[in-house]
């Protein structure tokens, strides 16, 4: 087994060593890591975090859009390290998840993957 | 009173309109999204204006786990089986948006304080239908059948989930979902055979939150599916365009024999009306348009938002709430084809009319909305969605949502907040909380269908 060590920098710099073929959010709640989380598909961003360094593979989340990318946000239900990663988990690491649409609309490079133009593709 | 000796609810809508007064309501509270790692809650809260607990929370009953998102729920049994003595209204079904887990809630054998009898685990929902983010549940005389918005992946447009009266998986209930993109509302008409489904959109892209852009994509719904109801399959599709955005709630006329309807286009705000004409041919129409607000500070105006519609039980009355401009409104239906604005009430909103109410301060707008089988007592509540909440209103992960009273005059038509009846969901017990769908126990306005 490949293990990669994931601290939350929001709960003090714990450190927890995971195995890197596991969802980060399974491999924390069974070493006790108290998270919030939803449907367990990567659909409803309920156990979003921030990952403030290292790589994961989160392929399977639907949930985020670009921009939510662009700022961070991993969705842990199903997302897998590709390293170490420091992490800011819960709803204080939501800061820049949530906008008013009517206040602050997307660019069309921000929408979700599957209907976002790419930036180098706009004139 | 007639008929004790029969099954649950009423003969008639005009007999559930005699019904005695409601003393106790159940209303959903939830945590998922909130920050405080405790499960979502049954909530009974006291209505009975004699009682020294009234307009206070007497009981919660906690879900097993934390991030259910309760939101909507439904009775094991109807006046759709009134005519059955061994049927009894005893089990209220509480599903998860995002866990996808059904509750079945004991509320008969003691009403003051419910108890979880089953839980029908969310995984194997998924396992055995490929179903998944479960909504409406209405009983079909002794069977259950409950909207489910995705498939096991959170992908549109699910299906139909069929429990029987044993609260075992039967299976999916449709035979087919023919061109249906999205699920969300249902409700039925057996006398005509026929059902009407709405469209919110897939799991996928609503549980997120709301991106505006994406209704331009296509990922929202603007259509209504009208099923024969018999074959269990959709017949005829209306496009409702840009007066359709979003069709959320769906409500027949309570009376059996009438084959008007409503429903509620949230994004568009619009009231669309459909009916059965003299061919026999099902025929729809636009009858309100709220108007967006412009906001001085925000590129886009700000559309009202119709969370809910709801008939009154003589379906003389439609409410609605816009729960961004913050509005509950009132209209005479009596002519279905010319709703008559009646009444209007403010509770918070966007719009900054009434930000506080009954000495609360009201974080979120009118929502979900439960009418007394007499027509008199409105009760509201103000959260919609948690993701949606943390978009629109972020201060109420510290305020909670709360539950406020209208009075409505069935006489001559308008609504008065009542000054005495606050449910302060801000101060519960385990913090701040948010509040969305209520059902009495002996049925209600948007409970109960006779066939």
């Amino acid at each position: 087994m490949t293990s990669f060590t994931i601290t939350l920098a929001n709960q003090g710099g714990a450190a927890f060593d995971v195995d890197h073929r596991k969802p980060l959010l399974q491999s924390l709640r069974e070493q006790g890591v108290d998270l919030p989380y939803g449907c367990k598909y990567g659909g409803c961003i309920t156990c979003a975090a921030k990952i403030i360094s290292g790589k994961v593979d989160q392929k399977a989340q639907r949930a985020l859009n670009n921009r939510q990318i662009n700022n961070g946000y991993i969705i842990l239900c199903v997302a897998r390290p590709m390293s170490d990663c420091t992490l800011e988990v819960g709803v204080e690491s939501h800061d820049k998840l949530y906008r008013n649409p009517f206040l602050d609309p997307l660019a069309a490079h921000e929408l979700k993957a599957d209907i976002a133009t790419p930036l180098e593709a706009k004139k | 009173m007639t008929n004790h000796c029969c099954g649950p609810g009423y003969a008639s809508p005009a007999e559930a309109m005699r019904a005695p007064r409601e003393k106790l309501l159940y209303t959903i509270a939830i945590y998922t999204g909130t920050g405080i790692q405790k499960p979502d809650y049954l909530c009974t809260i006291d209505v009975d204006p004699e009682s020294s607990t009234y307009s206070q929370v007497i009981s919660r009953l906690q879900m097993p786990g934390i991030g259910d998102e309760l939101h909507h729920s439904g009775w094991n049994a109807c006046s759709s089986c009134h005519g059955d003595a061994s049927m009894e209204r005893k089990y209220l079904i509480v599903p998860g948006v995002r866990s996808s887990n059904l509750h079945i809630v004991d509320c008969g054998t003691d009403p003051r304080n419910p108890t979880l009898f089953k839980v029908i685990d969310g995984a194997e929902i998924k396992t055995r239908t490929n179903l998944s983010a479960p909504h409406t549940v209405h009983c079909l005389g002794s069977e259950i059948i409950v909207s489910m918005l995705g498939d096991a992946q959170g992908n549109a447009p699910g299906g139909y989930l069929q429990l029987s009266k044993e609260f075992e998986i039967v299976g999916r209930w449709e035979n087919s979902m023919g061109s249906i993109k999205f699920g969300y509302d249902f409700w039925y008409q057996p006398r005509h055979n026929v059902m009407v489904s709405s469209e919110w959109a897939a799991p996928n892209t609503f549980m997120p939150g709301f991106d505006l852009e994406e209704v331009g994509h296509l990922k929202y719904g603007r259509e209504i599916h009208f099923w024969d109801f018999e074959k269990k399959e959709p017949k005829q599709t209306f496009y409702l365009g840009e007066d359709g955005l979003i069709p959320l709630e769906v409500r027949f006329h309570h009376n059996p024999d009438s084959s008007h309807g409503f429903v509620g286009a949230a994004l568009s705000a619009n009231i669309i009306h459909w009916w059965k004409d003299a061919a026999g041919d099902w025929q729809w129409e636009k009858i309100v348009d709220v108007d967006n607000e412009p906001h001085p500070e925000w590129p886009i105006p700000i559309p009202g938002v119709i969370s809910v519609i709801l008939l009154s039980m003589d379906d003389r009355y439609l409410y609605l709430c816009n729960w961004l401009h913050g509005d509950i409104r009132q209209y005479d239906i009596s002519d279905p084809h010319n709703a008559k604005l009646t009444g209007q009430v403010w509770m918070g909103g966007l719009l900054g009319r009434a930000p506080e109410v009954n000495g609360v301060r009201v974080t979120g707008g009118p929502q979900m909305i439960q009418l007394s089988l007499d027509g008199k007592r409105l009760y509201v509540t103000t959260s919609l969605f948690s993701t949606w909440d943390n978009q629109f209103y972020p201060e109420i992960r510290t305020n909670g949502g709360c539950m406020l009273m209208v009075n409505c005059d069935t006489e001559n038509g308008g609504m008065e907040i009542d000054p005495l009846f606050v449910v302060d969901f801000g101060k519960e017990p385990n913090g701040p909380s948010r509040c969305h769908e209520t059902r009495y126990p002996g049925g209600d306005c948007t409970s109960d269908i006779w066939v």
